[in-house]
C-alpha cells in the first residue's frame, strides 16, 4: 500500500513539474534566454537558420492598421475575414493561418476602436487557439470585458498583442515552429491585403512605401516557411504562393540614402534619435496593382481553403 | 478505493486547473508598458536574465533581431525586476553599427527609455545587457509612438 502511495505521489509531482514547465511563458515570469557573449566589435553575421529562429516583428497585427488610421482612412468591415470560416476548420494548418488572419483583423478593429465588433473575432480566435492547444494564452473573458468599453483601448491592445506574442514564443520554444510560421504568415497576408486594398483607392506615399518594403521582409518570411514546405501538400502550396508574391516584387527597387543620425534629449529627459539615413522605394502603379491582386488572391485562397 | 479516487481527482482535475488559472502576463511587463506612456502601443517584450560577466570575458548579452519600419516612431523601454543585481540597458545596432544606446558609459548616464524615429526599414539587432556586466533580470518593451 505504501509503495502505491509513493508511486501516486511521484506521478503527482511529475505532473505538477510538467504543468509548470512552461509556466514562465504562461505566467510571464522571466524566461532564461541563452546568454550570448559576443565581442562588441564583431559584426552581426547570422546564419539563415539563426535569423529564421530569432527574427521578431516580421508581421505586426497593429502597425498596418495604425498607418491606415493615421491616414484617416475610414474603417471598413468589408476588409475583415468572415468569422464563420472558423467553425469549418479541421486541420492545424488552416487553424494556424486563420489564427494569424483573425489576429490582424483584431488589431485593425482595436486600433480603430471598433471594440463592439470584435466579439465575433475574439470568439473565432478562442475556438482556433483552443484547437491548437494555445488557448491558455488568451484571457478571453478579460478581452471581452475590455471590448465592452472604448476607454480600455490601450489595455485591450496590449492584452491582445501580448497574447499573440506569447503564443509565438510558446510555439517556437516547444518545437512547433511550423505552426508559429503559419500564424505569422496569416498576420502578414492579412496586413498585406489591408494595405494593398486601401492603397489602390488612396494614393499615399507612406502606405506605398510600406507595401514596397515588404520585398525586404518577404525573404525572411519565406525562410521561416522553407523548412516545412515538404511536410504537407498544403504547406508546399502556401510556400509556392508566397514565392509568387515575391516574384511580383522582383521589379520593385529599394535603395538607401546615407546620412548621419541626430540625437537629442526631449523635454521629458528622454533620449531621442532621428535616423536620417533613408530607405527609398520605387514601385510603379502597375507593380502595385499586380502585387495587390495576387495578395488578395492568396489571402482569399487561404481563407476558403481552395 | 476512496483515497485513490481522491488522488486521481487531484491529479486530473485540480492540478490542470491550477496551471491554467495562472495569469497570462506578468506585472513587470505590464508596468514597463505603462511606463512607456499614454501615446504608445505595445508591440513586443523581451524577458532578459543574464549572469554576471566572468573575469576577462565579454559582457553577457541577450540579442534579438527585429524589423523596424520607415515612418514609424518606436520607444524602447527597459525595466529591472525588483531582485535584479544590475541595471538593464539596450543598444540598437543596424548591420553591426551601433546607432543608439540607453546607457552612455563615458558619462555614466542611463535612460529608462529611448525613442527611435525610423527612416529606414530593415532588420535591426537589439542588445540587452546589464551595466558593468552585473548579474540581473528585467524586461525590454518595444512600443510604437502614435
Amino acid at each position: 500500500m505504501t509503495g502505491k502511495i509513493i508511486k501516486i505521489a511521484t506521478v503527482i509531482l511529475l505532473m505538477s513539474f510538467c504543468s509548470c514547465r512552461n509556466s514562465s511563458v504562461r505566467q510571464g515570469g522571466l524566461t532564461f534566454p541563452v546568454a550570448d557573449s559576443v565581442p562588441a566589435a564583431e559584426a552581426e553575421k547570422l546564419s539563415e537558420e539563426a535569423v529564421a529562429d530569432i527574427v521578431q516583428n516580421i508581421a505586426s497585427p497593429v502597425e498596418i492598421a495604425a498607418i491606415l488610421q493615421s491616414m484617416q482612412i475610414p474603417f471598413s468591415a468589408g476588409y475583415l475575414a468572415s468569422t464563420q470560416e472558423a467553425e469549418k476548420l479541421t486541420t492545424n494548418f488552416r487553424k494556424a493561418v486563420m489564427l494569424g488572419i483573425y489576429g490582424a483583423d483584431l488589431g485593425y478593429l482595436n486600433i480603430y476602436g471598433k471594440t463592439g465588433n470584435s466579439v465575433d473575432v475574439l470568439s473565432a480566435i478562442k475556438r482556433l487557439a483552443d484547437g491548437l492547444r494555445v488557448g491558455q494564452f488568451f484571457d478571453f473573458e478579460t478581452l471581452k470585458r475590455l471590448s465592452a468599453s472604448k476607454s480600455n483601448l490601450d489595455s485591450l491592445l496590449f492584452l491582445s498583442v501580448n497574447s499573440y506574442n506569447q503564443i509565438d514564443n510558446y510555439l517556437r520554444d516547444n518545437d512547433r515552429g511550423s505552426i508559429s510560421a503559419l500564424m505569422i504568415t496569416g498576420v502578414w497576408i492579412e496586413g498585406q491585403y489591408l494595405a494593398t486594398q486601401v492603397a489602390l483607392s488612396h494614393d499615399d506615399e507612406i502606405l506605398r512605401d510600406r507595401i514596397g518594403e515588404q520585398k525586404i521582409i518577404l525573404g525572411d518570411l519565406l525562410m521561416l516557411l522553407r523548412p516545412y514546405r515538404a511536410s504537407s501538400e498544403e504547406y508546399g502550396s502556401l510556400y509556392d504562393m508566397m514565392e509568387q508574391i515575391r516574384a511580383k516584387y522582383a521589379g520593385v527597387k529599394v535603395s538607401y540614402k546615407l546620412a548621419e543620425p541626430e540625437t537629442r534629449e526631449d523635454k521629458e529627459g528622454r533620449l531621442v534619435m532621428v535616423q536620417n539615413e533613408e530607405s527609398i522605394v520605387e514601385m510603379t502603379d502597375d507593380q502595385l496593382a499586380e502585387i495587390a491582386a495576387l495578395s488578395k488572391e492568396v489571402r482569399n485562397k487561404l481563407i476558403s481553403g481552395n | 478505493m476512496k483515497k485513490r479516487l481522491l488522488i486521481l481527482t487531484i491529479v486530473l482535475v485540480i492540478l490542470p486547473l491550477m496551471a491554467s488559472g495562472q495569469p497570462a502576463t506578468d506585472d513587470l511587463v505590464s508596468s514597463c508598458v505603462l511606463a512607456a506612456g499614454e501615446n504608445t502601443t505595445y508591440l513586443k517584450d523581451f524577458r532578459v536574465q543574464l549572469p554576471k560577466a566572468s573575469q576577462d570575458a565579454a559582457v553577457p548579452v541577450y540579442k534579438a533581431n527585429m524589423y523596424l519600419m520607415k515612418n514609424m516612431k518606436y520607444r524602447f523601454c527597459v525595466c529591472d525586476s525588483p531582485e535584479s543585481g544590475g541595471e538593464l540597458f539596450i543598444t540598437i545596432y543596424d548591420q553591426g553599427k551601433e546607432i543608439i544606446s540607453s546607457y552612455n558609459s563615458s558619462s555614466a548616464r542611463k535612460y529608462s527609455s529611448v525613442d527611435f524615429i525610423c527612416n529606414k526599414t530593415g532588420l535591426y539587432t537589439l542588445w540587452y545587457s546589464f551595466i558593468g556586466g552585473e548579474q540581473g533580470s528585467g524586461v525590454g518593451v518595444v512600443c510604437m509612438i502614435r
